[in-house]
């Protein structure tokens, strides 16, 4: 098994032909490997380029160079660990009925519940960074943010729903019954971390437009979601000097940040400044390792540099595509939709952020930005995503249209 | 829970038939798909975008970030020193204390209690202070904790930090030069002034700015990838030393005698300069509304405080104005009697006059339609040229204008500088004004010649009156020396070169001893001190003579002298505005009285020291005391219209 490669086995597709044969008790499954080499490159790119930015940060203000990488690097550990363990956990067992007498349930929706309950706990309880109540803390050393927690469970929960009955989706109320599920959860992750439930409502409506077979509930639902968010931004003022920022960047009180991050991002020219050579990470750009790490990537790597990074979000969205495809079930698939949908729409709303496209918000880049709990949680879902994909038939031929396409 | 009963359907109909993505659903994705690749493209182009749009202009504000611990070092204004080297103006170091809260709060707060432990033992703040700035910024980078503070307390709180400098954090020093007047109010508006915006006020620290200014340095530096700090210094230049004619002690006499004066008999105003004759350097210049350098925006004892309760800004805006005036150059009145120099010194230099020329006075004459009186109602009598000037007589001055003509008289208030700025070192310099040759008619000629009708300032007489006694060269008066930049070499002379020849050598001689018998035994004879030979000339003019409206007398009276009258080193030039006294109000007296008393004190300092024993007069002293000097007395003939 180890010696099979992705391209092994699509030159193995013309003599395969046994296509449709779904047997456990064999499993000569495939895993793919190409996708966890994708996520231990991009963590520990991440973590050269944390330390190489957050060095001069950490000593002048902790006298400790080394201080946030090994903070990542133990967080990037501990996610590899949940990461091979939930890998290998099937991921039936989450939807799997038990339960006593009349009364059966099945983990995804006890975990469900126990979530709205933590969101809902959070708002009141939790400890405010940046003025926002969005931690909870565990113990002296573990801080948790629930919203990643709601994040990883959307995507299973969607998953499910949409499994349960696909065809319900054929007729708009099959997606109203998805909005009523998934709507308490990311109306509490909303009221405190808008940005999250921004995401979590993309999978909402990616994962059932995917496997609907009608379009346009989904563009009526998408203007909804617009104008809506039109008048949400004219309501709230801070959300208004935001876009007035975004709209005026080299002028507007307020788009310091931004700017900074422009100045890095046009200042490296093709091939950057060199790995450690940023001069806008010298405390011109706040927070520069976290939200705003690409824009000194760029600077220090170069345009070549970024679009690199870009490339390799887009191969690592092609190996879940793939995966997607040839899940061996529906609700397989639709997992890695909603992995998919999060990673895209993070890297990209987080690339628009920064290279002033839209206006600011805070979005972490997958697996690069300075951040435990977001990387673990994200990790955790690739572990989904790896399972997933170990459970496609190592004999089947592939069955994607981007396959064909090769 | 609702999804229970759909759990069960679900898992019933798993069971029938295999759930799966449909190629139609993959169909979607890959649309999904394309479209997230789409917009990872448009960031793609985005990227470069930004490169071709703004990377020149972003890398150069980029670059400007590479120097980012960028200092400024500020430069040392120069200082200004009297003619001997005592010190007017100079400057104090002082020191900001910077608190950098982003720095005292960063790693969990531990530098927090240690740093504001060795604030508050060397500066006088409490800790609660200080901790409440660190909470209510936490972030901010740079506020200013306390302003001028002394370099001992600095001095303390660096050893606090030396000896615990691990956890001393985010305090720092600014170094600022505060301008100091050692002398306060002395000479103030020959000195001036520099606001706290570094703006400048009257005096040489206005005139002579652009000496005194020096050029700030920079100290630039950025970190390397091993957070060493490459460091550059471009030091500051500091600006030039003034040496000022002026002499410390002597402008001291002054404005102790200007305020013994004020106290004992007072006035509206009063000026008084000391100057040399020889060379134009005014050694002092003062009058009776000094201020203190030091505090240039208070108004106290300019104004009364409960005048100063009612000033809106505008008002004391106008209020200051007024006190930073230099009276000396900036006030033009009408100069009276002293004139008379300048109208005799003119008819000599012309040959119309001689020193054998004789007048004749009968106390009043009438012209046009004015009755125009002398200072002797009853008339002089018969004079020489020598005694027209001892006894003041207005009619013998006015016969000698009428000789001389108004052309020619125009042509020598011309040629003294009168009508015109003296071109003195200092800002506000009036120019006067004199009655043009057109309108110079006989009355006119007439008031002109024992100095009425035209209005001068005290520089512009100090300066005329210098050439008439020292050989017909005129000076410009100044009042720096020289200035000397940081390296010792001097930058800047004083021009002691003539600016004009006025009258010749013989002229002065008369003119001299001529002085010199007014002082001894004509109007002057309060002038004299003992053992200096005293020249020089009273003036008493009615202010307004000739307005119909003046019926009050108001009277400005002067004097203005040279030591020794032979071979003067030293002119003197007392002016009184509105002398408050009911007897002397229209008298010289209290002018001569004060420049004897002023020229007593400061003669030894200018190196000029009393013949012990007999003095030798040269002239022979008349027994008879001397008339005073009332001026003239100019009525409007009204019967005649």
């Amino acid at each position: 098994m180890e010696n099979e490669t992705p391209l092994n086995r699509i030159l193995k597709k013309e003599d395969g032909g046994k296509a449709g044969t779904k047997k456990r008790v064999q499993p000569k499954n495939y895993f793919d490997y190409t996708l966890l080499f994708l996520i231990v490159f991009l963590i520990g790119f991440g973590l050269i380029m944390i330390y190489s930015i957050s060095a001069y940060n950490a000593t002048k203000y902790y006298s400790n160079a080394t201080l946030f990488v090994k903070n990542q690097a133990k967080y990037a550990v501990l996610g590899l660990v949940l990461m091979i363990l939930i890998s290998k956990v099937d991921y039936h067992i989450y939807i799997a009925r038990f339960g006593i007498g009349k009364f059966r349930t099945n983990l995804l929706i006890i975990a469900f519940v126990a979530c709205l309950g933590l969101q809902g706990f959070v708002l009141f309880k939790g400890d405010g960074t940046n003025g926002s109540n969005r931690w909870l803390s565990l113990g002296k050393f573990f801080k948790l943010q629930p919203s990643e927690i709601s994040k990883v469970l959307i995507v299973l929960l969607v998953a499910y729903i949409v499994y349960v009955s696909p065809k319900r989706l054929d007729r708009m109320t099959g997606f109203i019954r998805v909005l009523v599920f998934t709507g308490p959860l990311i109306v509490l992750v909303a009221i405190e971390n808008l940005t999250t439930a921004l995401i979590m409502a993309g999978i909402v409506f990616i994962v059932p437009f995917v496997s609907s077979r009608k379009t346009w509930y989904y563009v009526i639902a998408f203007a909804i979601v617009i104008v809506a968010g039109i008048f949400f931004i004219k309501l709230e003022g801070y959300r208004a000097a935001r876009v007035q920022v975004w709209r005026d960047i080299e002028n507007a009180p307020g788009g310091y940040q931004i700017l900074q991050g422009l100045y890095a991002i046009a200042s490296g020219g093709w091939f950057g400044k060199g790995l450690g050579n940023s001069i806008q990470k010298l405390g011109y750009i706040p927070e520069v390792h976290t939200d705003m790490i690409f824009t000194c990537i760029v600077e220090e790597l170069g345009i070549v540099g970024g679009l690199f990074l870009i490339a390799i979000y887009v191969i690592l969205l092609v190996r879940i595509f793939k995966i997607s495809a040839n899940a061996p079930d529906l609700f397989g698939s639709l997992i890695a939709v909603g992995a998919f949908t999060q990673i895209a729409l993070q890297a990209i709303l987080n690339i628009a952020v920064v290279t002033n496209m839209i206006p600011s918000t805070g979005i972490p880049l997958p697996f690069v930005s300075y951040g435990g709990s977001s990387l673990v949680f994200l990790m955790m879902e690739m572990g989904l995503v790896l399972n997933v994909s170990g459970k496609i038939d190592y004999d089947a031929a592939p069955n994607d249209l981007l396959s064909s396409v090769q | 829970m609702a999804g229970n009963t759909e759990t069960r359907t679900a898992s019933a109909r798993l069971n029938k038939k295999k759930k799966i993505f449909t190629r139609k659903m993959q169909a979607r994705f890959l649309l999904v798909f394309c479209v997230v690749f789409v917009m990872f493209l448009v960031l793609a182009f985005r990227i470069l975008f930004l490169r071709q749009r703004h990377g020149v202009d972003y890398t150069n504000a980029v670059l400007s970030h590479q120097s980012y611990v960028n200092t400024n070092i500020p430069y040392e204004r120069g200082r200004i020193l009297d003619r001997n080297g005592a010190v007017l103006a100079k400057n104090v170091v002082t020191y900001n204390v910077i608190l950098d809260p982003s720095v005292v709060n960063a790693n969990n707060g531990m530098y927090v209690e240690p740093t504001v432990e060795a604030i508050t033992k060397a500066f006088n703040l409490t800790a609660q202070d200080i901790r409440d700035i660190l909470k209510e910024n936490p972030k901010s980078a740079y506020i200013i904790l306390l302003k001028d503070r002394s370099y001992e307390e600095v001095r303390k709180f660096k050893e606090l930090q030396e000896a615990n400098h691990k956890l001393v954090k985010g305090v720092w020093f600014e170094t600022i030069f505060t301008r100091v007047y050692p002398y306060g109010s002395l000479a103030s508006h020959v000195v001036g002034f520099v606001n706290s915006d570094q703006s400048t006020g009257a005096g040489i620290e206005f005139q002579y700015n652009k000496y005194l200014t020096g050029k700030s340095g920079r100290e630039s530096g950025y970190y390397d990838e091993e957070l060493n700090l490459i460091k550059k210094t471009w030091p500051a230049e500091d600006g030039d030393t003034i040496y000022s004619t002026i002499d410390v002690a002597v402008q001291t006499a002054v404005e102790k005698n200007i305020r013994q004066f004020n106290q004992e008999m007072g006035c509206k105003n009063i000026g008084v300069i000391v100057m040399n004759p020889n060379n134009g350097e005014i050694y002092a210049m003062a009058s009776n509304e000094g201020f203190d350098l030091n505090e240039p925006r208070d108004l106290k004892g300019f104004v009364s405080e409960e005048e100063l309760a009612t000033l809106d800004e505008n008002g004391k805006v106008t209020k200051l104005n007024e006190m930073w005036k230099n009276f000396c150059i900036s006030y033009t009145f009408e100069p009276g009697s002293t004139f008379k120099c300048i109208t005799v010194a003119a008819a000599l230099e012309e040959g119309i006059a001689t020193p054998e020329s004789k007048y004749n006075c009968k106390g009043v004459l009438e012209l046009d339609r004015y009755k125009i009186h002398c200072n002797n109602r009853s008339g002089h009598g018969d004079l020489t040229l020598e005694q027209s000037l001892m006894r003041s007589c207005n009619m013998a001055m006015i016969q000698i204008a009428n000789d001389v003509g108004r052309t020619t008289f125009r042509t020598y208030q011309d040629r003294f500088g009168f009508g015109f700025k003296t071109g003195i070192d200092l800002p506000g310099e009036e120019k006067g004004i004199v009655v043009d040759k057109a309108n110079l008619n006989e009355v006119e000629l007439a008031t002109s010649s024992f100095g009425q009708g035209f209005n001068v300032t005290m520089i512009q007489m100090a300066a005329a009156y210098s050439s008439i006694i020292n050989g017909g060269y005129y000076y410009t008066p100044h009042v720096v020396k020289k200035i000397v930049n940081p390296y010792g070499a001097t930058v800047y002379e004083a021009n002691n070169t003539i600016s004009a020849r006025t009258v010749s050598k013989s002229t002065t001689e008369f003119m001299r001893k001529a002085t010199y018998e007014t002082v001894v035994s004509g109007t002057a004879t309060p002038a004299k001190v003992k053992g200096y030979l005293v020249g020089g000339k009273t003036g008493t003019a009615q202010k307004g003579a000739r307005q119909e409206e003046v019926t009050d007398n108001k009277y400005i009276v002067s004097f203005i002298g040279s030591v020794p009258a032979d071979n003067p080193q030293v002119v003197i030039y007392v002016v009184i505005d509105e002398v408050n006294s009911e007897t002397l109000y229209n008298s010289s007296k209290p002018a001569t009285t004060l420049t004897s008393s002023i020229l007593k004190e400061i003669l030894p300092h200018l190196g000029l020291y009393p013949s012990d024993g007999e003095i030798d007069y040269g002239v022979d002293i008349p027994a008879e005391q001397a008339e005073d000097d009332h001026g003239a007395k100019i009525e409007e003939v009204k019967e005649k219209e």
